[in-house]
């Protein structure tokens, strides 16, 4: 790991938010099919890190937020996602979080409290103190 | 009248009348010379016993026949405390430092204390005639100094500053004083823990801009080249050995080198714990991820095995498999949780309910509080942990660990080892 170098510039952001887009098309055909758990996973697969471009998080948040409203059952999302997912996951709740609306703040403290019970706190110090890989 | 009679029941009584936890009430009222002890000595297969000495403790050191212990009681002093048949008593208190002690180390062979406190100066107590003399080493720092200890042969030490540097010091024979040799380079934030490999040249240590790297600490006049052609002890003082270990992205502590010197173990901030092998121009690094608050310091009890200390105030146990791929194990203490212990958790749990009326509350809190009831014998934060073995062996078998709650625990592993596997 090459420490702080190495974010993508400019031009490759608009790589990514294309990618992003085809993602978000994928997802939404299974939302469609009634499979809000592969659509999250869809959502958080590629999750891009290392750009410190705004857009593309946004965009990425966009998606992943779709999928993440439409799941109703928690305890079988968190089973059938991987453990190395939890620790992103659990960066996206902190960014529903934090938008302050109503109806994503329940589903994410919702999802929070499961994903704690599971991962325990040291996910979510992973979160707090990872100041290079936010989304 | 509790503490005046030191009687440990009588203790336990009033606490139960005035309905708070005995420890509670032993800060509540303690005093500084008057230090209740406590030996309490639990199941018979865990054997641990601990003693609370004050109200917090930010470091300790042994002495090279185990019977004394230098601690700093989070302040500018260093009590030093011998045992006698299960009493402790303190027999000097070294005042030299202006402010907090945030280091000791004491060595086996030559019986001598280093001590590096905040006031950016270190002091090398040695023993004549029944006291401790100080002598001043001039570190010249211009920030505080965090971390020490004593290199495997006693001719040098280092010393971790808050100004990115870490100070070599040596004995100059002539002057007769100690000199520091800074290394400067490198570091981007402050050292927070330095440790030698067996070899008395290489040198780790972890910062908290996120990184460890391994030195080379060569003095000439001082260390004797290694004859072997090619060996990694003959690079210059303070250069870099290997490139320097990026893992974290966070504050890391507690570096530690296994027994032969061939992994290296550290931890970081983020709840993580980081393990090197081969250490060497090719290394093999693993990061470990694990469930519970972050770790502060570590020990190499074997070659394959790591036991972690910090904010979850219970040791836990690290190990490698056979393939090599390092895993959280369990906790040091985990079985039934302690009587005292579950119902201590259901006593909250019973509070919560009646303060907030629902039983979903209840779940949620027990399970926040299991930590608590797994067999606790620190409460609060521990930030040290130190090998009571000799030094150099391959295994340790007993180990001391001291916190923010002012407590050492001795934990002894010798009924342990079927529990803890064949990696032991």
């Amino acid at each position: 790991m090459a420490g702080a170098g190495g974010f993508v510039e400019a031009d490759n952001a608009e790589a990514i938010i294309a990618r992003i887009e085809t993602k978000s098309s994928k997802i939404e055909s299974l939302l469609k099919q009634y499979k809000p758990v592969e659509a999250l996973k869809t959502a958080l697969e590629g999750s891009p890190p290392k750009t410190l471009d705004e857009r593309c998080k946004s965009a990425n948040w966009i998606v992943v937020h779709r999928a993440l409203m439409a799941i109703k059952d928690i305890e079988g999302m968190l089973n059938a996602l991987d453990v190395e997912y939890y620790d992103i996951l659990m960066k996206y709740l902190y960014r529903g979080l934090s938008t302050g609306d109503r109806p994503t703040c329940d589903q994410c403290l919702k999802i929070h409290e499961k994903l704690t019970d599971r991962a325990g706190l040291g996910c979510i110090l992973r979160c707090l103190t990872d100041t290079i890989n936010t989304v | 009248l509790a503490q005046k009679t030191n009687n440990i029941s009588l203790w336990i009584h009033v606490s139960d009348l005035i309905g708070v936890s005995p420890i509670s009430l032993a800060t509540i009222i303690h005093s500084t010379d008057l230090f209740s002890e406590r030996k309490v000595e639990l199941k018979k297969d865990h054997s641990w016993q601990w003693w609370m000495f004050t109200e917090s403790i930010t470091c300790h050191a042994w002495s090279p026949d185990l019977s004394m212990v230098a601690l700093c009681p989070n302040n500018n002093e260093v009590h030093i405390y011998k045992s006698s048949q299960d009493q402790w008593e303190r027999l000097h208190v070294l005042e030299k430092h202006d402010q907090i002690v945030s280091g000791i180390d004491w060595s086996s062979k030559s019986n001598k204390i280093v001590t590096v406190s905040h006031d950016r100066n270190s002091y090398v107590w040695s023993l004549e005639g029944g006291e401790w003399v100080p002598t001043l080493v001039i570190l010249r720092l211009n920030r505080a100094a965090l971390c020490v200890q004593w290199s495997p042969k006693e001719n040098k030490f280092a010393v971790g500053s808050g100004a990115k540097t870490v100070c070599i010091c040596y004995y100059e024979q002539e002057n007769n004083w100690w000199v520091s040799k800074l290394i400067r380079k490198r570091h981007e934030s402050s050292v927070t823990s330095v440790a030698w490999h067996p070899n008395n040249i290489l040198l780790a240590t972890t910062s908290t801009d996120g990184k460890c790297r391994v030195f080379s600490t060569f003095i000439k006049g001082v260390d004797t080249k290694d004859p072997k052609a090619g060996s990694p002890a003959e690079s210059k003082f303070g250069e870099q050995q290997i490139l320097q270990l990026d893992l974290s992205y966070s504050w890391t502590f507690g570096v530690k080198w296994s027994p032969s010197g061939n992994t290296l173990a550290y931890v970081g901030h983020s709840s993580m714990i980081y393990f090197v092998d081969d250490v060497g121009p090719s290394p093999l690094a693993q990061s470990v991820a694990f469930r519970d608050l972050p770790l502060r310091d570590v020990l190499f009890i074997s070659e394959k095995m790591v036991i972690g200390v910090g904010y979850d105030s219970n040791p836990m146990v690290f190990a490698a498999d056979d393939t090599g791929i390092w895993s959280f194990i369990r906790y040091i203490g985990e079985k039934k949780a302690e009587s005292s212990g579950a119902s201590y958790s259901s006593q909250f749990s019973e509070a919560f309910t009646k303060f907030y009326g629902q039983s979903k509350a209840t779940t949620a809190n027990e399970a926040s509080e299991s930590s608590k009831s797994r067999g606790g014998v620190h409460d609060n934060c521990i930030n040290a942990i130190v090998s009571l073995s000799k030094a150099g062996s391959p295994k340790v078998m007993r180990f001391s660990t001291s916190g923010l709650d002012g407590k050492i625990a001795i934990w002894d592993l010798e009924n342990m080892e079927e529990e803890l596997g064949h990696q032991f």
